[in-house]
């Protein structure tokens, strides 16, 4: 995508280049953040300043309206039919179901399963290669084959499992280690690992329960009408099949992610009792979205609990691999330097769990479920490395580095980096400023920033470094990160001066766009007025990278 | 009077071929040079304006002869900027005289005084010192540079190829958008808490309604509207049975654990 949008950004384009070329443009985005709907609206106007022609005006989803994006969809969606049917009829048959829906006529799913006997299931190895099996059960997901993740790089053992707040926080944030038995784990600073958590096995099993599964079967999924060679095709060996109850546990999150609303509308065709089959419909329908909403988006409903809730809903399994949402991988920054830490991979975990406006508890299912490994067990993780989330700095570039929370983890691993390279070679200062709730409860990694902010640490005075906390909730008024950089204004100035690079990371909505608003005041309070727009250009240049999760 | 260039020499003859090397020294064609000799029975002051003349040459037989009246003679008559040059003349035994007119012209407020290699004729040495007067005048002033430090230079790759992205957007896009605004009363209505609410709405929201459920109501449930037992996706906004599983009425409804212990 950022290559896409830099190349639309080419001067030498023209007002012409996509003269003929018709299009519409429909925005996710929240108003809650600064840059409302930016990415949405920028190409709509620079699409159209190429020459194309928007069909329909652009449409801007917004997360705060009462119905979600929605609001603004279901407009939208029948202007573009409306205007798509106008071009040319022949492009919409049924456009008449499309504006009156009949929810009686629901048409085919978009996948076929396959399924073979147990006389054809292979036997060999790869059945118990559980790198094998991911990679095959991801590849034949229709909701994740296009990702092309392949086998897991790693499949990693827990040999820490450190809880780092104390046990009167209501945060539970651990240090995590992780280690390859077998060989050296290639990765750098600013790298993130992602992760595949494993479900409940009893989730997995009710779930199969209560659509009538038979777990043992082998299945293989075909695209309808694609072109993947005939059906029950040997040709390549057995190597495309996998047990039903594999591909459920691997593939398909049945106990944590939420469906969308058009599960609830195909469920309806498929539900036999009356009151049932109307619920499900009101649901689906536009005057249903906002209780849809509480019932199910605010809820954090797993698709388990919803055909639980409707019992007689006898959903075929094609349909229920294709609506299902897909397990996804959960990303974490790496929070050691592979210089210190050749073999291992530190993570800083916050676990996640919520309390829902029914009363219900919820926990993040990957978090959870790293919290609950005991160390030395023989669970392996599988994991990927995410390369550059954060760009590495190099040893001579000075760095601000703002992490509140969690978002200390890439910046303990940029600290003991360039710790380790100030033993053999010039490195330039670090300014680092952190941000909890409770100097006693959650100051994660204490010990670890005040020595390095001793003596000729890298976070010392002397060595032109520095370190800054903020303890939100130590005193009445609260006291975030931001303050602290506009008390250290003088420093901070002086590191940007010098060509610091900046770099912010946490978990906030809010915190990115306070801390660069804090800095833009040090910005212009110490350079002028005209100082204004140097931020938005050190972002462009590279050199201000936030990442927030 | 002005000239550009002037010569001056404590000897009393002056041969043109001594004039005629330092002019070419100076960059001056020698028929603009004014020769003065016997400069040290002057008394005082060169019959030249203040700042007139472009360049000195002196051809000095005695080094005493340049002493400090005629150095700060020409200084005066020297323009901003212009050279001087003093070819003097010593017995190869003496080094003094050299520094002796080398210290006279830096006394004097000359800069950039350079001596220049020696020649040998008929065993004399010959020494050129070159200086100059400072291109500023006296009373002259400017400001020292402030000691603040400016902003690097931001090296953006393609800045060259790519038109700015924010000039895609107008003041207009900047603006948040108009919410419709919806009664408060209810979760899900009007503005919402952000995914990641950090500021207490979204718990707020939350504590929206609580209910209390009665220990009849948990061992024995009954339901007028028939629906409190199907789960949530069937009950009212009000059931009091929200939140927990489905049940069938007249058995014991299961709590989950939330409900015993106390909220915050």
């Amino acid at each position: 995508m950022k290559r896409f949008w830099r190349y639309l950004l080419k001067k030498d384009l023209g007002a012409r280049w996509l003269e003929g070329f018709r299009y519409a443009v429909f925005g996710l985005g929240d108003s809650g953040y600064q840059k409302y709907n930016f990415a949405a609206k920028k190409i709509d106007r620079r699409i159209l300043q190429l020459g194309a022609e928007p069909i329909v005006e652009i449409g801007l989803g917004d997360d705060q309206h009462p119905s979600g994006y929605e609001g603004a969809l279901d407009p939208w969606l029948l202007s573009l039919w409306k205007s798509l049917n106008q071009a040319n009829p022949s492009l919409l048959p049924r456009i008449s179901d499309i504006i009156n829906p009949n929810l009686n006529n629901l048409g085919d799913a978009k996948i076929d399963v396959i399924y073979y006997s147990s006389d054809d299931a292979p036997q060999d190895s790869i059945v118990s290669d559980s790198k094998k099996l991911i990679e095959r059960a991801r590849s034949i997901s229709p909701a994740l084959k296009f990702h092309k993740d392949g086998e897991p790089q790693y499949m990693l053992k827990m040999v820490t499992n450190q809880r780092l707040t104390n046990e009167g926080s209501d945060r539970d944030v651990r240090h995590f280690e992780l280690e390859d038995p077998s060989s050296a784990i290639s990765y750098q600073v600013g790298d993130a690992l992602e992760i595949l958590p494993s479900q409940n096995p009893s989730a997995v099993n009710a779930f199969i329960e209560r659509c009538n599964l038979d777990p043992d079967c082998y299945i293989t999924i075909r695209a309808k009408g694609g072109d993947q060679g005939s059906k029950g095709s040997t040709v390549n060996g057995l190597t495309d099949r996998i047990k039903l109850k594999t591909f459920v546990a691997l593939a398909m999150d049945v106990a944590s992610a939420s469906p969308r609303r058009y599960f609830f509308e195909v469920m309806s065709y498929f539900a036999t009792a009356e009151h049932e089959k109307e619920r499900l419909q009101y649901f689906a329908s536009p005057e249903g979205r906002d209780d849809l909403y509480q019932y199910n988006q605010k809820e954090s409903r797993t698709v388990l609990e919803v055909l639980e809730e409707f019992p007689s809903v006898r959903m075929p399994f094609e349909w229920l691999v294709q609506l299902t949402p897909p397990l996804k991988k959960r990303a974490f920054s790496i929070s050691s330097s592979p210089l210190t830490h050749q073999n291992r991979i530190h993570l800083t975990v916050s676990i996640v769990s919520w309390l829902t406006p029914f009363k219900r508890t919820r926990h993040g299912l990957c978090s959870t479920w790293l919290a609950g490994l005991s160390p030395n067990e023989e669970i392996l993780i599988p994991c990927w490395i995410h390369k550059g989330s954060l760009p590495p700095p190099h040893p001579s570039v000075p760095l601000v580095l703002i992490g509140p929370g969690t978002g200390c983890a890439p910046f303990r691993a940029f600290i003991e980096e360039r710790a380790a390279q100030s033993v053999t070679e010039l490195t330039a200062h670090v300014l680092f400023f952190f941000g909890c709730r409770n100097e006693d409860s959650d100051f994660l990694y204490k010990d670890f920033w005040l020595n390095h902010a001793q003596d000729k640490g890298v976070l010392s005075l002397k060595e032109g470094g520095g370190f800054f906390v903020a303890f939100s909730r130590d005193q009445p008024q609260k006291v975030y990160v931001q303050h602290k950089i506009k008390e250290q204004s003088e420093r901070v100035w002086n590191m940007l001066c010098s060509g610091a690079a900046v770099y912010v990371a946490g978990s906030s909505t809010k915190m990115p766009a306070d801390v660069t608003a804090a800095l833009e005041e040090v910005v212009r309070e110490k350079g002028g007025e005209a100082a204004s727009g140097w931020l938005r250009k050190l972002e462009r240049a590279g050199k201000f990278n936030i990442e927030t999760w | 009077m002005a000239a550009a260039a002037l010569a001056v020499t404590d000897e009393l003859a002056l041969p043109l071929r001594a004039v005629g090397d330092l002019a070419a020294a100076a960059g001056i064609s020698r028929e603009e040079v004014v020769v003065i000799t016997q400069c040290a029975t002057l008394g005082g002051k060169l019959p030249f304006d203040d700042a007139s003349v472009g360049a000195v040459l002196s051809v000095i037989k005695k080094a005493e002869s340049f002493g400090d009246q005629l150095v700060a003679e020409v200084s005066r008559v020297l323009k901003a900027g212009g050279i001087v040059l003093v070819q003097s003349f010593t017995p190869s035994s003496e080094q003094k005289p050299n520094n002796y007119i080398e210290r006279q012209l830096l006394m004097g407020g000359f800069v950039e005084v350079q001596t220049s290699a020696t020649s040998s004729q008929d065993s004399v040495q010959s020494v050129t010192i070159k200086a100059k007067k400072p291109s500023w005048s006296m009373g002259s002033s400017f400001p020292l540079k402030k000691a603040t430090k400016a902003l690097p230079k931001i090296q953006i790759d393609d800045d060259d190829e790519l038109i700015d992205e924010d000039s895609l957007l107008t003041a207009e896009d900047l603006k948040k958008p108009q919410l419709p605004v919806v009664g408060d009363c209810e979760v899900g209505a009007a503005k919402k808490a952000c995914k990641n609410c950090t500021c207490g709405r979204a718990e707020a929201e939350q504590k929206v309604e609580k209910l209390e459920l009665t220990a009849e109501q948990i061992n024995n449930p009954v339901s007028s509207c028939g629906s409190c037992g199907l789960g949530d996706a069937f009950r009212c906004s009000t059931c009091p049975y929200r939140g927990l599983a489905p049940f069938k009425l007249g058995e014991k409804v299961s709590l989950s654990d939330n409900f015993l212990s106390a909220d915050i």
